[in-house]
């Protein structure tokens, strides 16, 4: 009996250490990959003219989504912020889900709106349409005005946006996010760089919005957050965006398209079914379907990502707002991998099922149990005094320095493909930020994201509540 | 003296145009975006605005709309000077009532004769 | 929980330091997990000096162009911009008037590259004399040696640099330099050549339509379209050649595009035999192509194919008898839009009947449909939905 438990027990901890040894080393081929990805995309780019797209009748069109909830403070700028991107041939639809506010009231005198037959097929599930809505003035003929019931979700609202949507591709993104003037050609371009596979999504890295100076929804200057919480999720958007990402965009392997901005293909989008309101991580959740539809139906894809920043939204800067969100993300992920787990390490599926799946599953589902667990299996030990106290230092030391390391390479690919911080302390600071992070802001991520698996197994009703924004409306400098 | 008011975030052009144009006689004003534009035009009237269509805080038919309703700027011509070149932005320019709609790149002393012969029924 | 795979009995423990005893003391795990921290501590260091020194270079390179540009400036105002008016300079002398120390600046290397660049923004905004006397600048300040320069160096990207400069200013590149690299190994390049070629060569410029194997990227179509429908003095073949005896389905497809853009209506015939493709894309651009063509011959063929088409194609049909304009087809038209299950179908159908009908005749329509067809016409009614 004794002899079973010691063996468990050896095995548990081989098993923990070979996991931590699996994940340090996809980190440091994240680093590599997503180093030659990005060199390779600089060296692209500067060689590419993007006047050419902008001026040609060739471009293919897009539809912009953006939904709406109670954004009465910002919803105009945020509108004509959307009307100012470049591209030739584009449309922006917004989508009103049921605001209380006077959301539609200013729409309607802004934008000189008035109420149109509009017909369109409902593929997708979605809230009834109260009204369709165009404007009288040819200065916003690109603008269209769905005024839909609220379907408490956002999928439910984009669902909307993509059945009234005119044409092949379209970009989904928050109406409170702030895009780069270009971003509709630097998404479409790796669309049309492919010949031999389909492009099915593309996405763009993100960047925290919190402190940079905004002027009526242009950024002026950018910087990195001055409160704490903030300033952590910008470290750890650059990393999973930058290092992570553009890791997983050399063997096709994205794991995921940020709902904040996204390309997506329509049509593949529609037959996979579209967004799903019920889901938790709705954005992930539907790019594993497409991935899945593509599958089943022999369709050669590929998911493409740019390491240049081309939105800024606003994360939360109090606890309990970011507590809310990572328990739902998790959340996501725990019903996402539940209703998908056919995928895993299922050839039809290709990499999407032998790479990406089994990595999320493994490495981001169970990562918070298995450290929560090994967590107190290590106290057990420490407090009956079984720990070598030097070679515990000497391995956290070694964890320690070396996360610290991989979010510095991760801030320097950043600052490689773009110089965005204008001074170089705010550089500092933000690296100086992930030597706080193992302390302050990972013991949350992994709590969180218990208390969200918790909620997704005993099936508790979600709270979205209001992210309570600060409005992007007067200017700001901090 | 003739006010012209030259809108565009493209210094290039906002420099060349403001050179030629002073040469020609007439009064120039530069803003680089519609924000400043229409700042711009609560100062004094004008008699042509030159406008980009791609820029930030409103793009350029925004911006040619709200010239149209403001008394300084009412009667004043407008000329367009843009990349796009599709069918659809020419046809909703002329809608909200510009009176020329020029590609880039541009002739200058093209421009410059198309501008006198808008501001000269006005003499 | 480790142990050590070393013995201790063969080490000679008193001649070594200490720290190399305790560093050999260790587990083999231990041991590569102090090796990488100090690995990742050195790591973490250099980082930040890559990072302070891009950003450095980043500051002197705006400094750089702080200083230069405004120079730079005030030369094309002067010397161009108000002079664009005046008569050509005699022929053989220097047209500009730089003071050498400034002539030396703009060609040395720390300055040049922004020159250039200058340059080419005011080439993109600018054409006819401007257009003209900024590339007598560039050429005049040796600025096209720097780009041919380019063309020979070793990374791609330069190439690709140099051989845009060189295109951009209109300058001629010999042959016996640009058709090696339309064969290059890289894509990018190739096609940076081949439209290179395109623009500059007197010889045969769409020659690469026949030779050409590989498919052409949507990214490239783009410039080249831009290229072919924006160069002087370019002779415009008939593209239907290449529309009959091409394989390669990219190039019959951009080939449509440009009969398209030059209305070659004697292309349309080829472009009807396309209508007996395999492909089912190919035959929907063809059906586009000859209703953008209006070739309205093509109408009894489109109506009478139309029911063993994949829904692409219909669509297609649809909108093509819509843009001819012939009053026939409005009874064929008419039934889709009745009759029809798919709503696409309808509402294409609807919008052909609406560009093709009078006031009167949709009325009567609109009164002995459904509901759901109503609104289909009334949204293709309103001159504020566009599409």
């Amino acid at each position: 009996m004794l002899q079973i438990g010691q063996w468990l027990i050896n095995f548990y901890e081989s098993s923990v250490f070979a996991y931590g040894a699996i994940l340090l080393l996809i980190y440091t081929m994240l680093a590599i990959f997503s180093f030659i990805s990005i060199r390779k995309y600089l060296r692209r780019e500067s060689c590419s003219d993007y006047h050419d797209l902008l001026k040609s009748a060739l471009s293919p069109g897009i539809s912009v989504i953006a939904p709406a909830f109670n954004e009465g403070l910002s919803i105009i700028m945020n509108v004509q912020s959307l009307l100012t991107l470049n591209y030739p041939i584009f449309e922006v639809l917004l989508i009103n889900d049921g605001s209380t506010d006077n959301s539609m009231e200013q729409l309607i005198k802004v934008f000189e709106l008035e109420k149109v037959d509009f017909a369109y097929n409902p593929k997708l599930h979605a809230k009834p349409i109260r009204g369709i809505y165009k404007s009288t003035n040819p200065a916003f003929s690109k603008l269209t005005v769905i005024d839909k019931i609220n379907g408490k979700s956002k999928a439910d609202a984009v669902n909307a946006g993509i059945n009234v949507a005119s044409f092949d591709y379209f970009v989904c993104t928050d109406v409170d996010c702030i895009l780069e003037m270009d971003t509709l050609l630097k998404l479409i371009k790796p669309v049309m760089e492919e010949s031999s596979r389909r492009i099915i999504a593309v996405g763009a890295t993100l960047r925290t919005a919190n402190s940079c100076d905004i002027d009526q929804g242009v950024i002026i200057q950018m910087k990195p957050p001055s409160k704490l919480l903030p300033k952590f999720q910008e470290m750890e958007y650059i990393r999973a965006f930058v290092l992570g990402k553009m890791g997983w965009n050399l063997i096709n392997c994205i794991p995921n398209v940020s709902g904040g901005l996204g390309l997506f293909d329509k049509e593949i989008a529609i037959k996979a079914g579209g967004y799903d309101a019920q889901s938790f991580g709705e954005d992930m959740e539907l790019l594993v379907r497409m991935c899945r539809y593509s599958g089943d139906n022999q369709i050669k894809y590929a998911v493409k990502y740019i390491p240049e920043t081309l939105c800024w939204t606003e994360v939360p800067s109090t606890i309990k707002i970011f507590m809310r969100q990572r328990s739902r993300w998790a959340r996501g992920l725990a019903q996402l991998m539940y209703a998908h787990f056919k995928m895993f390490f299922n050839p039809q599926y290709g990499r999407a099922g032998l790479i990406t799946f089994p990595y999320n599953f493994f490495f981001e589902l169970l990562a918070p149990i298995i450290e929560i667990v090994g967590l107190i299996y290590y106290l057990y030990l420490w407090i009956s005094g079984r720990i070598n106290t030097e070679y515990a230092v000497l391995l956290l030391l070694f964890v320690y320095s070396y996360s610290i390391m991989i979010t510095t390479i991760a801030i320097l690919w950043d600052q490689i493909t773009f110089r965005y911080y204008k001074s170089w302390k705010d550089v500092l600071l933000l690296c100086a930020t992930a030597c706080l992070e193992i302390f302050l802001y990972h013991p949350m991520i992994v709590f969180f994201s218990i208390r969200g698996y918790y909620y997704f197994l005993t099936g508790k009703k979600h709270v979205w509540g209001d992210m309570q924004r600060q409005g992007f409306g007067q200017a700001r400098k901090n | 003296m003739r006010n012209i008011l030259v809108i565009d975030d493209d210094e290039i052009i906002q420099n060349v145009l403001d050179k030629v144009l002073t040469k020609e006689g007439f009064h120039i004003e530069l803003a680089g975006n519609g924000k400043e534009g229409l700042s711009q035009i609560e100062k004094m009237a004008y008699d042509l605005v030159i406008t980009d269509l791609m820029m930030p805080y409103a793009n350029g038919f925004e911006i040619i709309s709200r010239l149209k309703k403001h008394p300084n700027t009412a009667n004043a011509a407008i000329i367009v000077i843009s990349s796009i070149t599709n069918e659809d932005s020419i046809m909703d320019g002329f809608k909200l009532g510009i009176d020329e709609y020029v590609r880039k790149p541009i002739i200058i002393g093209e421009l410059v004769m198309r501008i006198k012969k808008l501001l000269s029924p006005r003499t | 929980m480790f142990e050590s795979p070393y013995s201790f009995e063969n080490l000679d423990v008193g001649q070594n330091p200490t720290w190399l005893n305790w560093f050999l003391s260790l587990p083999l795990v231990i041991q590569i997990a102090v090796v990488s921290i100090l690995i990742s501590t050195c790591f973490i260091l250099y980082i930040q000096y890559r990072i302070w020194y891009i950003r450095f270079k980043n500051y002197i390179y705006n400094k750089r162009v702080k200083y230069i540009v405004p120079i730079l400036d005030d030369l094309i105002t002067e010397q161009i911009v108000l002079k664009s008016n005046a008569s050509q300079n005699q022929f053989g002398e220097p047209a500009f008037n730089i003071p050498n120390q400034i002539r030396a600046e703009f060609r040395s290397r720390k300055y040049r590259q922004i020159i250039i660049d200058r340059i080419i923004k005011y080439q993109a905004d600018f054409t006819g004399t401007i257009g003209t006397e900024m590339r007598n600048l560039y050429m005049e300040l040796g600025l096209d040696k720097v780009s041919f320069r380019k063309m020979k160096s070793r990374k791609w990207e330069k190439k690709i640099r140099g051989i845009r400069e060189l295109t951009n200013m209109d300058i001629l590149i010999a042959d016996v330099n640009i058709l090696p690299l339309t064969n290059n190994k890289r894509q990018e390049l190739r096609s940076e050549a081949r439209n290179a070629y395109i623009k500059l060569s007197k010889n045969e410029p769409f020659k690469f339509f026949d030779v050409t194997t590989e498919p052409l990227l949507k990214w490239d179509q783009i410039e080249l379209f831009k290229t072919i429908t924006t160069t002087e003095n370019i002779a415009i073949p008939n593209f239907a050649r290449w529309v009959t005896y091409s394989n390669n389905k990219s190039v019959v497809a951009f080939c449509m595009e440009l009969i398209v853009y030059y209305k070659q209506y004697d292309a349309a015939p080829a472009v009807v035999k396309l209508l007996e493709n395999k492909d089912h894309l190919l035959r929907a651009q063809a059906i586009n192509c000859l209703g953008k063509l209006k070739y309205e011959q093509a109408a009894p063929q489109l109506v009478h194919i139309y029911s063993n088409q994949p829904l692409n194609c219909r669509l297609e049909i649809l909108k093509a008898l819509g843009r001819m304009g012939n009053k026939e087809n409005v009874t064929f038209l008419k039934q889709e839009f009745m009759y029809s299950t798919d709503f696409d179908i309808r509402k294409n159908a609807a919008k052909s009947i609406v560009r093709n009908s009078n006031k009167q005749q949709i009325d009567l329509l609109m009164e002995s449909c459904t509901p759901e067809n109503q609104l289909i016409l009334k949204h293709n009614l309103n001159p504020l939905i566009k599409y």
